[in-house]
């Protein structure tokens, strides 16, 4: 398979080809489907999910034993945590399910997506779960990509059936996801945080909001540039702007 | 040769001998200032004849071309020798001289050219033709030209201009002298008007810029502007008539275009401006002639009424702050600011009749006039001041004119008003508000029957909706079809009641909802007497109409209530929830606040303004103990047994319970109108940049303009919606999600 896409080189030794065409989301992320290089062991991926991600599903609230079967929580995502020695609030965790692609429902992770996943990223135990830490850095996303885990976050930390974000989630997510990459300096979003904190109006965030956010430090990293009368900007840009003049940032 | 035509064979001498003797007879008539031909018929039959045959015999007797050489040597000659001299004679001696000796000789020539044309004419019919040369008159006209004319032109203009401006100092002219001087030079053009153009009217025109410019140098120093501008309207009359009287109709446009730029458009400014007589102050002192003066003469300037017409925007805006300011000084002194300020409303529209006079009559209603008047009547009319909209206090105002004892007001004077403020109305942005109060206050004067006249209403309701449009006054119209529905309905149920024993006389408005503004409807305990009647409308209105649900509002409604207090009846007029608070009170009872509460089912933010109506009004039919102007919840209430009036009908009002409008409603149904508008917008073009979106948008909302920012806003709440997304591509540009 041609390799179009230039990438980072990465030390560890685990196989990872990515597709090139870019019109199928799940494809750039996740390389071929049904394709194994090496030959995987697909039992143990489901063993892995079985133990790992729903053995802490041992509530015994309801007798409903057929979702927890089906979907890991976030119980279940930070045990899986636990066993490859990350903290629950390392970035790598939201990268690694960002490939997994666990996008069916927020804050869970599915069985199907996580067989697929792990046989997309070629991963069938826990030790090959572990050589592929570092390559979850996000320095290795291109633009696209990051943006794209840029709105995966939002997305999966939604509650519920909630389509926006708490403002206090933000104000704790901005720092994380950005602040592991160079794509956006820290004085930007550290104002933006100050922004938002300050202010009264803005209590929930949508999607829209957050990713306007992205696109703005994108096409205007210089606030005199900001032209308030024409932008088509979401009102939250134009008062983060409105703050920051005011404020001298 | 032998003459074969049996005719003697005329030889050039021969013949140019006769003819020659004519020719020195008239040179003779003319040189003695004979103007009137003597020639007898017979001797023009005769030379006419000598030329025919000179011309017509065959060659080498065809004399035709020596005949036309010698006509035209004939001329040359006189020309030079006798005309010639006699007007290098009289050049020089000024004044009308030299014209007086051109106009005899021009005439003179006219003359000449005449005869000779005659005698010579079978040239003209062959021979001319044959060789293409110029007729005989022509020939002599061009002679004329060449030896008189181009050597006098010169003086001549110089006399002609000397002449024009010395009448323009008022002098006395000899106009048939210069008129026929002026016919010359059109006829040295010969067909065309170029000398009259190029030898007499340029130099015209240049002396006329000069003595303007002049002119105008010394009138704008001394002149104040309508003096100034009595002038300017007199000098242009004097030189239309000078063209009238002696010039040729051509010049008219140009000389008049001269005067304007030299008189009017290089000072425009300075007239306009001129301190203590400027239009400004024209306008300040109503000075009509003179602004009737000032349109006319600038009008004809190009793009010279624009500066005016901004002086006339500007001086109404000032006008209309100074009537804000007056309000704005009421309040700051102390006055309450209330919702109905009636003073403020008929200056607004005093004024504004006021300028629309000015406009039609002394601005001849131009259009740009018209403009200036409703771009400062925009700016006032939305100057908000204090904590009442202008909106507000104009719906106050109409509410006055058209309820029973507001304003007092002929029939023809209502209509007159309702007039006046639908058009201060047009000017408001903020539509949606001003309809909304409208519709509260109307509905107030409908169900309270406070309305002066059903007609004058009617008549309101149909000039806002010439306005705007059926869509603003639907609901209005809703609610006079309800009341109009509501008399059949009546009547009806009253047949239908007779039948039954109700101990009370009841009647029921019904009214549609969405026409009506909402009101609260708190759940009143009736009395059983009530509840009966109540029922029996709900039995005989499911019957007639089942599928529709009724709900009472019991805080409007009125009664009627026969009270005896010792010896005495009244007939209380009260509401609903008065009567059946009253009727708690019969037998003697005394109640206090939270008993009665209780037994009405109503809660505190009612039961106090209705017990102040009954107990610390100006008729206090229910006692309260303590005494004091105030309800509160300790207070114990009995019948008044002491009351006593003189009247025998009481009307008892009592405070409504509705606040007069919601500003929150009309906020909301502005987000829907603007999501409606921008869903509608995009539906239809699928995809659109932002910008254009926005423009869209403010150009479909008629009833008021909302910022670009709560635009914003409503849009994002579309894309949360999934009505609209961003365009993956460009940040500024929406997709309609179908």
């Amino acid at each position: 398979m041609p390799n179009k896409r230039k990438r980072k080189a990465t030390t560890s030794n685990t196989a990872t080809m990515w597709n090139s065409s870019r019109s199928s989301k799940k494809s750039s992320r996740k390389g071929n489907y049904g394709n194994s290089y090496s030959s995987l062991d697909e039992a143990e991926i489901e063993k892995m999910f079985e133990d790992l991600l729903t053995a802490a599903e041992d509530n015994g609230d309801d007798g409903e034993e057929q979702s927890s079967n089906d979907m890991a929580t976030m119980e279940g995502i930070s045990n899986l945590c636990e066993s490859l020695g990350l903290d629950p609030y390392d970035l790598r965790v939201m990268v690694l399910l960002w490939k997994l692609d666990a996008t069916s429902k927020p804050q869970q992770i599915s069985k199907t997506e996580w067989m697929e996943g792990c046989v997309n990223l070629q991963v069938d135990s826990i030790e090959k779960l572990k050589e592929l830490l570092p390559s979850l850095d996000t320095g290795f996303l291109d633009e696209t990509e990051f943006k794209d885990f840029y709105k995966f976050c939002f997305q999966f930390n939604r509650e519920g059936t909630h389509k926006t974000l708490e403002k206090d989630l933000v104000l704790d997510l901005i720092p994380l996801v950005l602040g592991t990459t160079n794509r956006i300096p820290s004085e930007r979003y550290d104002s933006f945080n100050a922004f938002l904190k300050q202010s009264p109006d803005y209590t929930r965030i949508t999607l829209d909001q957050w990713t306007s956010f992205w696109d703005f430090c994108q096409e205007c990293p210089l606030l005199s540039d900001y032209d308030e009368a024409t932008s088509a900007w979401p009102v939250l840009i134009d008062d983060y702007v409105e703050y920051t003049m005011k404020n001298g940032s | 040769m032998a003459a074969n035509q049996g005719q003697k064979i005329v030889f050039l001498e021969e013949g140019w001998e006769d003819v020659k003797k004519a020719i020195d007879k008239l040179e003779e008539m003319l040189n003695g200032g004979m103007t009137t031909s003597k020639f007898a018929t017979n001797e023009y039959i005769d030379i006419y004849t000598k030329c025919y045959d000179m011309c017509t015999q065959r060659s080498p007797y065809n004399w035709s071309r020596e005949l036309y050489q010698r006509h035209g040597e004939t001329i040359e000659n006189y020309l030079t020798s006798t005309v010639l001299p006699a007007l290098r004679e009289k050049t020089g001696q000024g004044g009308t001289i030299l014209l007086t000796e051109l106009q005899l000789r021009w005439s003179n020539h006219q003359i000449m050219n005449k005869w000779l044309k005659k005698f010579f004419v079978y040239l003209d019919r062959y021979y001319v033709k044959h060789h293409t040369l110029p007729t005989l008159s022509q020939a002599g006209l061009k002679s004329f030209r060449q030896h008189i004319y181009e050597e006098t032109k010169k003086d001549a203009t110089e006399s002609i201009l000397h002449l024009i401006n010395a009448e323009r100092e008022g002098e006395i002219i000899d106009k048939s002298l210069v008129k026929s001087i002026v016919e010359l030079f059109e006829s040295m053009g010969m067909g065309s008007l170029d000398a009259y153009n190029a030898d007499l009217e340029e130099p015209l025109l240049e002396s006329t810029r000069e003595y303007y410019a002049k002119k105008r140098q010394e009138w704008i120093a001394t002149d104040s502007t309508p003096d100034y501008l009595i002038k300017a309207e007199a000098a242009l009359n004097e030189e239309r008539n000078r063209v009238a009287d002696y010039l040729n109709q051509s010049s008219e446009s140009k000389l008049l275009k001269v005067v304007e730029e030299e008189i009017l458009e290089k000072v425009e400014t300075v007239l306009l401006e001129k301190e203590g007589s400027g239009c400004r102050v024209l306008l300040a002192n109503d000075k009509s002639e003179d602004l009737q003066r000032m349109f006319q003469l600038f009008s004809r300037l190009e793009n010279g009424l624009n500066p005016m017409a901004s002086i006339v925007e500007n001086f109404i805006s000032t006008m209309g702050m100074d009537v804000i300011n007056r309000r704005q000084a009421r309040l700051d002194g102390g006055e309450k600011d209330k919702p109905d300020d009636p003073k403020f409303v008929k200056a607004l529209i005093d004024l504004h009749e006021k300028y629309l006079g000015v406009v039609k009559k002394d601005f001849s209603g131009h259009s740009l006039f018209q403009k200036a008047l409703k771009d400062a009547f925009v700016e006032i009319v939305n100057k908000d001041i204090g904590q009442h909209t202008n909106a507000e206090l104009m719906s106050t105002y109409c509410d006055r004119v058209l309820k029973s004892g507001g304003e007092k007001l002929s029939e023809s004077e209502v209509e007159e008003s309702l007039d006046r403020i639908v058009q201060l109305f047009s000017y408001l942005t903020d539509k949606d508000l001003f309809a909304d109060i409208y519709r509260n206050h109307l509905a107030k004067r409908l169900l309270n029957q406070r309305s002066a006249s059903d007609d004058a209403e009617k008549v309101m309701i149909a000039k806002l909706k010439m306005q705007c449009g059926t869509h603003f006054t639907s609901k209005m119209e809703g609610m006079l079809a309800d009341l109009a529905v509501g008399i059949e309905q009546r009547n009806e149920f009253e047949a239908k009641m007779r039948q039954q024993d109700t101990k009370l006389d009841f009647g029921v408005q019904v009214l549609t909802t969405g026409f009506w503004p909402t009101y609260k409807s708190p759940e009143v305990t009736l009395t059983d007497d009530m509840s009966k009647c109540m029922d029996l409308f709900c039995d005989w209105h499911d019957n007639k109409h089942q599928k529709r649900k009724l709900t009472w509002v019991f805080s409007l409604g009125n009664a009627s209530v026969r009270a005896t207090f010792g010896k005495k009846s009244y007939d209380l007029q009260v509401t609903t929830l008065q009567a059946v608070a009253l009727n708690a009170f019969n037998d003697g009872k005394t109640l206090t606040f939270t008993e009665l509460a209780k037994l009405l089912n109503l809660d505190e933010a009612i039961m106090k303004p209705l017990m102040h109506s009954l107990s610390c009004g100006k008729y206090k039919v229910i006692s309260k103990t303590p005494a004091s102007n105030k309800i509160n919840a300790t207070d114990k209430f009995k019948s008044n047994q002491k009351f006593s009036s003189n009247m025998r009908k009481i009307r008892i009002p009592m405070a409504s319970l509705d606040a007069s409008h919601n500003t929150k409603r009309v906020e909301e149904d502005r987000s829907i109108a603007i999501e409606a508008a921008v869903v509608r917008i995009m539906k239809a073009r699928k995809t659109l940049q932002h910008q254009q979106l926005i423009a869209e948008v403010l150009s479909q909302l008629a009833f008021f303009k909302p910022q670009p920012r709560v635009i914003k806003k409503r849009i994002e709440a579309l894309i949360e919606r999934e009505y609209l997304e961003r365009s993956a591509d460009n940040m500024n540009v929406y997709n309609y999600l179908a």
